[in-house]
């Protein structure tokens, strides 16, 4: 099912938006203009995942050498900290568990989200 | 091999040899560390209240285990076992650093020509080394890596800092550089542990006792999250004074907030859980586990351990146990407890042994 979610002038660059739909409720991010729907559930404890900060994550090629990453590409849960990555829901601690996502897309000035 | 008890070949991965005197390796040491005096071998904080040592284990005139005929007819004789690996102590953490590093050096001389050379076949041993001293660690393992019976490399489980940080690193790429793995055993406590637990001081020996051989854990979940094992990918660290029935609870909380906080530590690649296989070893004694024969088996597969774990009979301590104490496990387990997992560790013993 569609859901309508917002104008897309109420969805500006860098923000976000909790929407009814899905099981438990949808966020919808413009991340740098790229349009990102998730479910609004942690695949780990159930936590309201999509309230949680935008930020980068760290990588490392051996120990002590962490480099910052990803900035703005990283969904942190605000219970525990599991981080996602925005585009895929998936994790970035393997072994993988990863938000559902769900396709949206622009429509006549509307955010549609297919539910 | 059908795997009846009779067929399997048994290695006792940790049996400790003593000097006939406390000081007996005085002779393997140079001046002018030599002319000094040095711990003795019991030198406790907290002194074991009953025997410490099995009085049988003891050659006349001559501290128990100090008697390399004796050792072989108990163990390997009576005691059908076909290799030892032999892990001598030292004197524990010494706030002199020379000190203990002379000490190790004298006790590796010491096990070389007095044990080792003693039975080409079946002795096999540790070469001791002070953590605290990393540079001359390194020399240590330099100069005996490529002895035909040295198998590994040993330190205390007594420490200043767990064995993941930095200080230590060039010790275990030394180790790892020589293909061997790292044995942490409690030390002889001649050094100036009156070690705490992470909420203060026990006051009895019973307390001490029972919970001193569970700090490994301190060290392997340092030795994780810095990320030793991910650059030393063939490094196997040995935790020879048992506690293997503590791992998987222990770990599995190591796991769970592995999890939430791994950006900290973005070395750590793996669910700390999964560096155990390639990386970690159990000597067995002591495997406390339940009493019951019946409730130990599956304890035993609980703690896998069909890959962790190696026997260890911790010869001449009061609480030897011999081989037959896997009489009740399955044959598989068993052959791999008693005898393939120290022979897959330990090549040198492995070739001897079939």
């Amino acid at each position: 099912m569609a859901v309508r979610a917002c104008r897309i002038e109420e969805l500006p660059p860098g923000s976000r938006k909790i929407v009814p739909g899905g099981r438990f409720g949808i966020g919808v991010f413009n991340s740098g203009g790229a349009l990102y729907a998730l479910a609004n559930r942690c695949p780990h404890d159930g936590a309201p995942v999509c309230l949680g900060p935008i930020t980068g994550t760290t990588e490392s090629e051996r120990s002590y050498d962490a480099k910052w990453v990803k900035d703005g590409q990283i969904l942190r849960c605000p219970w525990h900290g599991w981080e996602f990555e925005l585009a895929t829901g998936k994790s970035v601690a393997s072994p993988p568990k990863n938000i559902r996502t769900y396709p949206v897309r622009v429509e006549n000035g509307w955010v549609i989200v297919d539910d | 091999m059908d795997g009846s008890l009779s067929t399997i070949e048994k290695v006792d991965a940790a049996a400790h040899p003593f000097p006939r005197d406390q000081d007996d390796i005085r002779k393997y040491m140079s001046a002018p560390l030599s002319n000094l005096r040095f711990p003795g071998l019991d030198g406790y904080f907290y002194p074991p209240p009953s025997a410490e040592y099995r009085p049988d284990f003891a050659p006349a005139g001559g501290l128990p285990g100090s008697d390399p005929q004796l050792l072989s007819r108990q163990l390997i004789s009576d005691g059908e076992v076909s290799a030892v690996v032999l892990l001598p102590l030292t004197r524990g953490l010494l706030p002199d650093v020379d000190m203990a590093t002379e000490i190790c050096r004298a006790t590796n001389k010491w096990l070389a020509e007095e044990w080792l050379a003693y039975d080409t076949e079946r002795f096999f041993g540790s070469i001791r080394v002070n953590p605290a001293d990393p540079d001359r660690a390194i020399e240590e393992i330099e100069t005996w890596a490529d002895h035909p019976q040295m198998v590994q490399v040993a330190v205390p489980l007594q420490a200043h800092q767990p064995y993941g940080q930095r200080r230590f690193r060039p010790i275990w790429e030394s180790a790892a550089r020589h293909g061997l793995p790292v044995a942490v055993h409690a030390d002889n406590l001649g050094g100036n542990e009156y070690w705490p637990t992470s909420v203060g001081y026990p006051l009895h020996y019973v307390e001490y006792a029972a919970q001193y051989s569970i700090n490994y854990i301190v060290h392997l979940m340092s030795l994780i999250a810095e990320g030793v094992f991910e650059d030393l990918e063939d490094l196997v660290f040995v935790f020879a004074d048992g506690g293997i029935d503590m791992l998987f609870p222990l770990i599995w909380r190591f796991d769970s907030d592995w999890r939430a906080i791994r950006s900290v530590t973005p070395w750590v690649k793996k669910t700390p859980v999964d560096y155990l296989h390639g990386h970690v070893r159990f000597c067995s004694h002591r495997f406390e586990g339940p009493l019951d024969a019946e409730e130990r088996l599956p304890w035993l597969q609980a703690v896998d351990a069909e890959h962790l774990l190696m026997y260890s009979g911790n010869y001449p301590s009061v609480s030897f146990e011999g081989p037959g104490a896997f009489d009740n496990a399955p044959a598989g387990l068993r052959e791999r407890v008693l005898c393939r997992n120290a022979a897959e560790l330990y090549p040198k013993l492995g070739a001897r042994i079939s």
